[in-house]
């Protein structure tokens, strides 16, 4: 104990846990975290079942990934399953590189990230080290000023700044970043970074973070309507207190559920955003909507406001939440108020400008990666 | 801090909380709203929410305040809450040069945006970093003299002049909401939740409330 705490003034390692971890690194909660968090020690029976699970994964990606794609091609909706189930901890920083399409930009683009980070600078330096200490800062790894976490999410974020400078860097990326970086290397998270926001598997995440933000507003209008659809109650409810979706859910899209929520969920949802999409963040966002339905209904503006931003425990429990959300039909609704909405915003007087905002898209192919 | 039942107040007034990201305006609200300062807390992403009830000049009043992202390029979404805003403290941070240059800017984004009417106050914040200060509190000043905004310095960890900014600015609203109400011009502004009934005192100064639209 004495020899631990002398070893500790002096190497620059992580600080040492003086308030007591979840087992995630987050510094827990006066009372509790998380579920999952607090059971001290599973019992022997789920420590085999998480093993067999494990074992079944490892035979499902073959050594470094090797049988993943083949695997993937023969049997798709078993992958799927599994996915949505949750990848097993030890194995998410690789299952999300194979899954997200990041892992083959990184072997088509040797050296770029390196080049980023050392050789190019960026106009948002400034920005980026502001938020650097507001980026989960209750997780151990993020803590220490100048640490290895934060040296790692400046980089990662600096990096990709310079590599698409018309996103730049935007408050919000840097959670992203965060949580892949407890789950990969800087460059292996830099290029997950870039496969979502360039869309090398799903849609491109970019319109996120584009002036206007376009994308945000889009999702926004698209959610506004399931609510009005999936839960037309509530959606009246929200009418008449005028409460809209930008007062509460523009971090769920902004940031995949990662900014505020229980860290257990936000990495279930994680699993299958990468394989599946954005539709599972509206999904989550329905399935939510509907748990607390009963209790939303009954309370005005300022109070609904509040419980939009602060669920109970039970809601967020993801082994009854998510399959709440599987159940959730988005798809085809989404593509049809997709069209509506970009109908709608070409015939508004700021058309113009919202086009403008849509910048050049940069599409996915080797020579644009390569600077 | 003492919190009145929810429903029981004169005036309902909203106030928007803007200025460069990292100034300090989510703790401004949270000492204001909660009393509480927090080192660690997370950049905003969107808007936050936050009301209080207090007693201004013999009223109590509810502000409900808008917090808002501080980067640029959230104001796709951060200036819809300036509409209907009755008031906006508008924050830089006392020990960082273009925060407070940039205020010239965020003059701008609510006169294109907000009520023509609207009160502003600016809000020099983190006096506490005192070795750090880098904008004089005379330059602020007569600047704010110049633009007309009313102007406090505050440091929202040592919980100084955060209650008195709040006062003065809701003060500030106060009288003017009277005044234009006796002059009968149009209704001066509306809270976000447009016709939602306001009681209102029985008070012969202020027969209309500022909320009727």
């Amino acid at each position: 104990m004495e020899k631990k705490r002398v070893s500790d003034e002096f190497e620059p390692g992580p600080l040492p846990p003086t308030r007591p971890l979840d087992r995630f690194g987050f510094v827990k909660q006066e009372q509790s975290f998380s579920p999952e968090g607090l059971t001290k020690s599973r019992s022997a029976y789920e420590r085999e079942r998480e093993e067999r699970r494990v074992r079944k994964w490892r035979k499902m990606i073959g050594v470094g990934g090797s049988d993943w794609k083949h695997y993937v091609r023969r049997k798709p909706h078993v992958v799927k399953r599994r996915i949505r189930k949750g990848i097993p901890d030890c194995l998410r920083g690789l299952v999300w590189q194979l899954i997200s399409g990041s892992r083959d930009l990184l072997l088509m683009n040797p050296g770029v990230y390196e080049q980023l980070v050392i050789y190019e600078t960026s106009a948002s330096e400034l920005d980026i080290i502001r938020d650097i200490s507001r980026t989960f800062p209750s997780h151990v790894f993020f803590q220490q000023r100048h640490g290895p976490g934060q040296r790692s999410l400046y980089n990662v974020l600096k990096a990709y700044s310079v590599y698409d400078r018309d996103v730049g860097y935007v408050q919000g990326m840097g959670f992203l970043a965060g949580l892949l970086l407890l789950y990969m290397s800087e460059e292996d998270a830099f290029w997950l970074l870039v496969a979502l926001l360039k869309g090398a598997v799903h849609a491109p995440m970019e319109g996120l973070y584009q002036v206007g933000l376009p994308l945000v507003q889009q999702y926004l209008s698209q959610f506004e309507q399931l609510v009005k659809e999936n839960l037309p109650k509530l959606g009246d409810h929200f009418l008449r207190e005028m409460i809209n979706p930008s007062m509460y859910a523009s971090q769920w899209f902004i940031t995949v559920f990662s900014y505020s929520f229980p860290f257990h969920l936000a990495l279930r949802i994680w699993d299958v955003f990468l394989y599946e999409g954005v539709k599972i963040v509206f999904k989550v966002g329905l399935a939510l909507l509907r748990y607390c339905e009963d209790d939303l209904i009954k309370l005005p503006f300022e109070k609904l406001i509040h419980a939009l931003r602060n669920f109970p425990e039970d809601a967020m429990n993801p082994d009854t939440l998510l399959p709440m959300a599987y159940s959730v039909k988005v798809s085809r609704r989404l593509q049809v108020l997709k069209q509506e909405y970009e109908k709608r915003d070409n015939e508004s007087p700021h058309a113009s400008e919202s086009s403008e905002k849509q910048v050049q898209t940069v599409t996915l192919k080797p020579h644009n990666l390569r600077r | 801090m003492a919190r009145r039942l929810d429903e029981e107040y004169d005036y309902l007034f909203k106030v928007v909380l803007i200025g460069d990201s990292g100034v300090g305006k989510s703790n401004l609200l949270s000492r204001f709203t909660r009393n509480e300062f927090c080192l660690e807390s997370k950049s905003t992403i969107g808007v936050e929410f936050a009301t209080r009830t207090l007693q201004v000049e013999g009223k109590t009043i509810k502000a409900q305040i808008w917090d808002t992202a501080g980067q640029e390029r959230y104001r796709a979404i951060t200036s819809a809450y300036y509409r209907g805003a009755l008031g906006a403290l508008l924050v830089y941070d006392v020990t960082k040069p273009t925060t407070f240059e940039n205020v010239s800017r965020w003059l701008k984004e609510l006169r294109d945006h907000a009520d023509s009417n609207i009160v502003i106050m600016l809000i020099g914040n983190k006096t506490d970093l005192k070795h750090l200060r880098a904008v004089a509190t005379e330059d602020a000043q007569s600047y704010a003299e110049k633009e007309g905004l009313s102007f406090i310095e505050t440091s929202a960890l040592e919980a100084i002049n955060v209650e008195k900014a709040f006062q003065m600015i809701l003060a500030e609203i106060y009288r003017i909401i009277s005044k234009k109400t006796l002059s009968s011009e149009e209704p001066a502004a509306t809270s976000i939740k447009e016709g939602k009934t306001i009681l209102v005192s029985g008070d012969a100064n202020t027969k209309k409330t500022c909320c009727s639209t």
